[in-house]
């Protein structure tokens, strides 16, 4: 059985062989990054450096938070804003490989700067293991590049340290839970944000409807966990499908995009089932949804794939 | 007591660093290794049985699976193949596999159509599996015989009728897959009795 102390003091212990000097964390917020982040400053302590990129594709409040994570984290960090950067960069792009890989890239062209500026050699990653194997290698296919794996450079200058890629998200939790991080249970979210959950080119209009929508979807399901109404699910949001209808608001014809609601129970990513939620629950998050997003959305869906055959996410 | 030691055989599958946990999970001395592995090698660490992983789509019916026939030659102990591995452990004893008419992708019924007592011990008739196959055995191997079986699959499991050699067709290393882990113990079973 995976035993989470075991783990920590053998993973403290060979980085502190493998770094030499300083590493930077690509912090992203989320439970892989955060225990990375927290078993490398077990390691090596004031040399390490915590990056954090706001891509403009981060939820409500995200980033923000982020912040605040790190302060309390005592770490010592950089905060770069590069939203209008990545919407630029991705301005025209519709294809999911590509967004994922400019996303990837553009991450490591921050990181590779900031190393520079703060004279670091290493690069430290949350990456798991459905990252590598669903990025595909010489024997395996690719499923969806990761952005911390796809979008890497072949010639990279940092040296990259990954010291959780043999683990799943579940055990990651449990080496949160033992380094006391309060953001264990947090839900997954991919690296390359909300623009995998724009289906076609990720525009700022587009991002900000469905970065309203996500956190429509959130605080729905939370409240009916909360009530009783519903098991929590292991990942639950809303997708945006440019794809318009014809709707009636008010007496006036309206033409708005699509949303789905997405909300799945898994334990490692690897398989889902998508969630048994009650119309009742789905219909207050449908209500919520119209209301909220106006004449910007007109009807909504809920999404009931397995993985396989589809997967988690939509991109 | 001294650990038994299964190895993950990787061709390539999604799930083959699942096949690995799952045996971890069971307390098992397990890694995972290339399918170019020579035998000699994978025998010289005294393994008490291996795991054939799946593959991409085609991979278990090419007429080599990296060093998998060369395992199934030599190994006096257990094998258990899954997916495109059990595909090819139907092709090296001379049965067939294709591309299925039907492919299947997630949940499937599973029906067990001969009793079992050691793979399938304390598995009922009928449970959840989890699939994902583009291929399938359409012929059984002379020496094997069906053990499962599913709606548009004729050869869900089998074994061969002497030697501890089991293929799948579905996934018993995922989640979702409801005694996937029995089966995993059961067949941790078979190697220690074996060994």
């Amino acid at each position: 059985m995976f035993n989470a102390e075991k783990f920590i003091e053998k993973t403290v212990s060979s980085l502190k062989k493998e770094i030499k000097g300083k590493a930077l964390i690509a912090f992203s917020g989320g439970v892989d990054s955060a225990v990375a982040a927290a078993l490398a400053e077990k390691a090596i302590g004031d040399q390490l450096v915590a990056a954090h990129v706001d891509t403009g594709y981060m939820r409500k409040g995200e980033s923000e938070n982020v912040k605040k994570m790190m302060e309390k984290l005592g770490l010592n960090f950089r905060f770069i804003d590069a939203s209008n950067d990545y919407y630029d960069s991705l301005k025209n792009v519709e294809d999911p490989e590509k967004k994922r890989k400019i996303i990837g890239r553009k991450f490591i062209q921050i990181f590779e700067k900031v190393a520079g500026e703060e004279n670091v050699e290493y690069l430290v990653q949350g990456t798991i293991a459905p990252d590598w194997i669903e990025s595909g290698d010489g024997l395996r296919d690719t499923i969806k590049s990761h952005h911390n794996v796809g979008g890497l450079p072949e010639n990279m200058k940092l040296k990259l340290v990954e010291p959780l890629r043999d683990l799943y998200k579940d055990e990651v939790r449990k080496v949160a839970r033992l380094l006391g991080l309060h953001i264990s249970e947090r839900q997954p979210f991919p690296g390359p944000g909300l623009a995998i959950r724009i289906i076609g080119a990720a525009t700022k209009e587009r991002t900000e409807i469905v970065r309203e929508a996500c956190d429509i979807v959130e605080k729905e399901i939370e409240d009916a966990v909360k009530k009783g109404k519903m098991e929590e699910p292991w990942q639950y949001f809303a997708v945006l499908i440019p794809v318009k209808t014809v709707g009636v608001h008010g007496d006036k014809r309206a033409y708005g995009y699509t949303i789905a609601i997405r909300a799945v129970q898994s334990i490692d990513a690897m398989t889902c089932s998508y969630s048994d939620i009650s119309h009742s629950v789905l219909d207050n998050i449908s209500t919520k949804l119209t209301n909220k997003l106006g004449d910007k959305i007109n009807r909504i869906v809920y999404d009931i794939t397995n993985k396989p055959p589809g997967t988690i996410e939509w991109e | 007591m001294t650990m038994v030691r299964i190895y993950v055989v990787d061709n390539g599958g999604q799930w083959t660093h699942r096949e690995w946990r799952t045996l971890r999970d069971l307390d098992v001395d397990t890694k995972i290794v290339p399918n170019t592995t020579p035998f000699k090698e994978i025998y010289a660490e005294g393994v008490d049985g291996l795991v054939l992983s799946g593959g991409a789509p085609r991979m278990g019916l090419q007429k080599e699976l990296g060093n998998c026939r060369e395992y199934l030659e030599k190994a006096d102990f257990p094998i258990l193949g899954i997916c495109a591995g059990h595909q090819f452990i139907a092709q090296f004893f001379g049965g067939e596999a294709k591309p299925s008419k039907i492919p299947e992708f997630g949940k499937i019924e599973l029906t067990l159509v001969k009793e079992d007592k050691a793979l399938f011990k304390g598995v009922p008739k009928k449970s959840i599996v989890w699939e994902s196959h583009n291929d399938e055995v359409t012929i059984l191997p002379k020496d094997f015989e069906v053990l499962g079986k599913s709606e548009n699959c004729e050869i869900q499991a089998m074994h061969h009728k002497e030697k501890p050699f089991y293929g799948l067709q579905f996934h018993p290393e995922v989640e979702h897959t409801e005694y996937g882990e029995l089966i995993f113990k059961n067949f941790i079973e078979i190697c220690e009795k074996k060994s």
